[in-house]
C-alpha cells in the first residue's frame, strides 16, 4: 500500500454517466484481481473524502484504469478531470478473488459491478480455467458503459441480460445464471460484484445448490485501510458478546464468502 | 531527526513533537506503519479501548457532509486485555508516545479497563473518552454533566497508573465549568473536542442517513468551535490543554497551540491524507525557522489582543 500522486492520462466517457479513468504513477504495481485504490483530485477541498473504486485494468506496470458511474459529489469531481491533472491515490487495497481450488468459474457482473470482475476473467483465461460469464445492466447504454465491449472482447463465453430487453436478454442477470447452474451441475465457483439486491440473490441461489460463490462487497469508506471502522457489513458470528459481527469491507474483503455475509442487513444503499 | 524546537511536555511527559494521532482515526497504530514513520510522530491516541470487546454500531456507521463527515462506529474495539496482549509488543519497537483511550459504558467498566491496561508496560497515559456521543450508555452521558464527570474522573485517577487526560465533549452548556470540574478532581491534562453531535436525512427515504440516527460531526468543518473551545479552557484552566479538531495543516495545528493548547491531535485528516501527521511536524519546523521561535511552547496561550 503506498500513497502516491498519479496523474491522469485520460478520463473517457464510454457512455453518458460512466467514465473510464486512465492513470499514471511514477511506481510499477502488482495489482490483483478485485483489489481497488482510494482517489481523489489532488489538492481538492470538496469533497473531503477520498472514492473507493476497483482496479478495471492494469494497462502496464504503471497505469491502471478505473470504471466508475457517477453518482455523488465525489464521482463527479472525478469526473471533471481532464489529461494531466493530478490525483491523490492509496493502492492497491483490499484483498483480492480466490482462484486456486477453481474447476469451474461462472462470474456474475452487475452494473458497474463489473469494474471488479474484468481483470477476473483475464486471470481465469490465462488459467485456462472453464468460465461462463454472466452480465447485467439495467439497459444498453447501461451496458455500454459498464464495459460490455471489454467482455465481449475477452472471447469468453457471456450472456448478457438487461432490464429493459434494449440489449441481450430481457430480465434480470439471476435468471440465466439460475437456468445455468441447473443444466451444468459440474462443481463450480461463483464469483459475484453488484448491487446489493442481486448480489444477496445470487448467494441464495448457490447456497441451495450448494456452490461455493463469493461475492466483492461495496461500502462508504472513510479510509481505505482499516483505521475508521467506518464500511462495515454484518457478518455471522458465533461469538456469545456479539464481537465479530462486523467486518471492515476496505481491509477484511472487499471479497467475502458469501455465506459470511448477513445479507439482510444491507451495507450500501444501491 | 527529531527537531529540539517541537519538544513539549505534558503532565511529565516527554513528547518529542506536540502532534499526535487522534483517538478512532489511527487505528492501534500499527495500522498506520506502512503509510507513516511512528517515530517521527510525537504520539497517538488508540481506538476507544473496552474492558471486554464491543461490536459497535450496525452500517451506515459515517456519511460524508460539507467540510467534514457525521460517523456512530459505536466504539466497535477488540477489549483492554487483546491490546496489551497482541498489540503493545508490536507497539514497542517505536520510539512514540502511545495513550490508551479508555471508553466504559459506567464508572465500573470504566476502572476495569483501566485495571488491565495498568498491566500494559509502554502505555505513556490515559485518555478518559468521556464524550463519545455514538452510544446510549456512559460516554457522554457523563460527559454531560460536570458532577458525573468529575466522580468517575476522581475515581480514574485512583486506579490509573499513569498520567490521565480527559477528552471533553463540545455537547455541553459551559465547556469552562465542566473542564474546571474535572480539574478539581484530578485529571492530569485536558483534550478537546470530541466530535460535535449531528444529523443528516436523506430525503428520498426520509431516513437518517446514518443507522444510528444521530452522529458524531468532525473535519475541518468543526475547526472553528474547537479553537473557541480551547481558547476558552485554557485561560480558566492551568492544566495542559490538547487541541483536537479539524486539524489538516500545520497553520490549523498553531492556530489551536497560539489558542492555548501545549499539543494538538490530527483525527479526520488521516482518512483522506493518510500521511498529514509527517507534513505537520514539517510545517511546525518552517514556522519556527521562519518567525524564530526556539520552542514551540512559547507560542502556547500566545494570542495576541490587538
Amino acid at each position: 500500500m503506498i500513497d502516491t500522486i498519479a496523474t491522469v492520462e485520460r478520463n473517457l466517457e464510454p457512455a453518458k454517466g460512466y467514465r473510464l479513468l486512465t492513470l499514471n504513477f511514477n511506481e510499477e504495481f502488482q495489482i490483483l484481481p478485485g483489489q481497488f485504490a482510494m482517489l481523489r483530485a489532488h489538492n481538492g477541498y470538496e469533497p473531503l473524502l477520498r472514492r473507493a473504486l476497483a482496479v478495471y485494468k492494469q494497462d502496464s506496470p504503471g497505469q491502471l484504469s478505473f470504471l466508475y458511474q457517477v453518482l455523488g459529489r465525489g464521482t463527479e469531481m472525478l469526473s471533471l478531470l481532464g489529461s494531466g491533472a493530478k490525483v491523490d491515490a492509496l493502492l492497491p487495497l483490499g484483498n483480492h478473488w480466490p482462484v486456486e481450488e477453481c474447476p469451474r468459474a461462472i462470474v456474475v457482473a452487475g452494473g458497474v459491478g463489473s469494474a471488479s470482475v474484468l481483470m477476473l476473467c483475464e486471470q481465469l483465461k490465462r488459467l485456462r480455467v472453464d468460465t461462463q460469464i454472466f452480465f447485467g445492466a439495467a439497459n444498453e447504454r447501461s451496458a455500454l458503459g459498464c464495459g460490455i465491449a471489454d467482455f465481449l472482447a475477452l472471447d469468453l463465453p457471456l450472456s448478457t441480460t438487461t432490464d429493459d430487453g434494449s440489449f441481450g436478454e430481457h430480465g434480470l442477470v439471476t435468471s440465466p445464471l439460475e437456468r445455468h447452474l441447473d443444466e451444468d451441475t459440474r462443481t463450480a465457483v461463483v464469483y459475484t460484484c453488484g448491487p446489493w439486491a442481486m448480489m444477496k440473490r445470487v448467494a441464495e441461489i448457490s447456497r441451495l445448490r450448494e456452490v461455493k460463490c463469493f461475492a466483492s462487497l461495496e461500502a462508504p469508506m472513510g479510509c481505505g485501510f482499516g483505521v475508521c471502522v467506518g464500511c462495515v457489513v454484518a457478518v455471522n458470528t458465533d461469538e456469545p458478546s456479539g464481537y465479530g459481527s462486523y467486518k471492515r469491507v476496505c481491509t477484511d474483503g472487499s471479497v467475502f464468502p458469501a455465506d459470511l455475509i448477513r445479507w439482510e442487513v444491507a451495507a450500501m444503499s444501491h | 531527526m527529531h527537531d529540539p524546537r517541537l519538544a513539549i511536555e505534558i503532565a511529565g511527559i516527554r513528547f518529542n513533537n506536540p502532534v499526535l494521532g487522534a483517538s478512532g482515526t489511527f487505528g492501534y497504530g500499527l495500522d498506520m506503519a506502512e503509510l507513516i514513520d511512528l517515530n517521527r510522530l510525537g504520539g497517538f491516541c488508540t481506538k476507544g479501548l473496552s474492558a471486554r470487546p464491543l461490536a459497535g454500531n450496525p452500517p451506515a456507521r459515517i456519511v460524508e457532509t460539507h467540510g467534514g463527515m457525521l460517523n456512530a462506529i459505536g466504539l466497535q474495539n477488540i477489549g483492554a486485555r487483546a491490546f496489551v496482549e497482541e498489540k503493545l509488543p508490536l507497539l514497542r519497537q517505536y520510539d512514540t508516545r502511545i495513550i490508551a483511550n479508555v471508553f466504559g459504558y459506567s464508572d465500573d467498566d470504566y476502572i476495569e479497563a483501566i485495571e488491565i491496561l495498568n498491566d500494559g508496560a509502554d502505555i505513556a497515559a490515559y485518555e478518559l473518552n468521556i464524550s463519545c456521543p455514538n452510544v446510549k450508555e456512559g460516554g457522554i452521558v457523563i460527559g454531560n454533566s460536570a458532577a458525573a464527570a468529575a466522580r468517575l474522573t476522581e475515581k480514574a485517577r485512583r486506579a490509573a497508573a499513569r498520567p490521565l487526560i480527559v477528552k471533553l465533549s463540545p455537547n455541553v452548556t459551559d465547556i469552562s465549568e465542566l473542564a474546571r470540574a474535572i480539574r478539581d478532581a484530578g485529571a492530569d491534562a485536558l483534550s478537546l473536542i470530541n466530535t460535535v453531535v449531528g444529523m443528516s436525512i436523506d430525503v428520498n427515504t426520509r431516513k437518517p442517513r446514518l443507522n444510528y440516527g444521530t452522529g458524531g460531526l468532525s473535519g475541518p468543518a468543526i475547526r472553528p468551535i474547537a479553537v473557541r473551545m480551547v481558547y476558552e479552557v485554557a485561560r480558566v484552566v492551568s492544566l495542559p490543554v490538547i487541541g483536537i479538531g479539524g486539524i489538516a495543516s500545520a497553520m490549523d495545528a498553531l492556530e489551536f497551540i497560539i489558542a492555548g493548547a501545549t499539543a494538538v491531535q490530527i483525527g479526520t485528516a488521516n482518512y483522506y491524507d493518510p500521511r498529514v501527521t509527517m507534513k505537520v511536524i514539517d510545517g511546525l519546523s518552517e514556522y519556527c525557522e521562519h518567525h524564530q521561535v526556539d520552542s514551540i511552547f512559547s507560542l502556547v496561550s500566545s494570542l495576541r489582543k490587538e
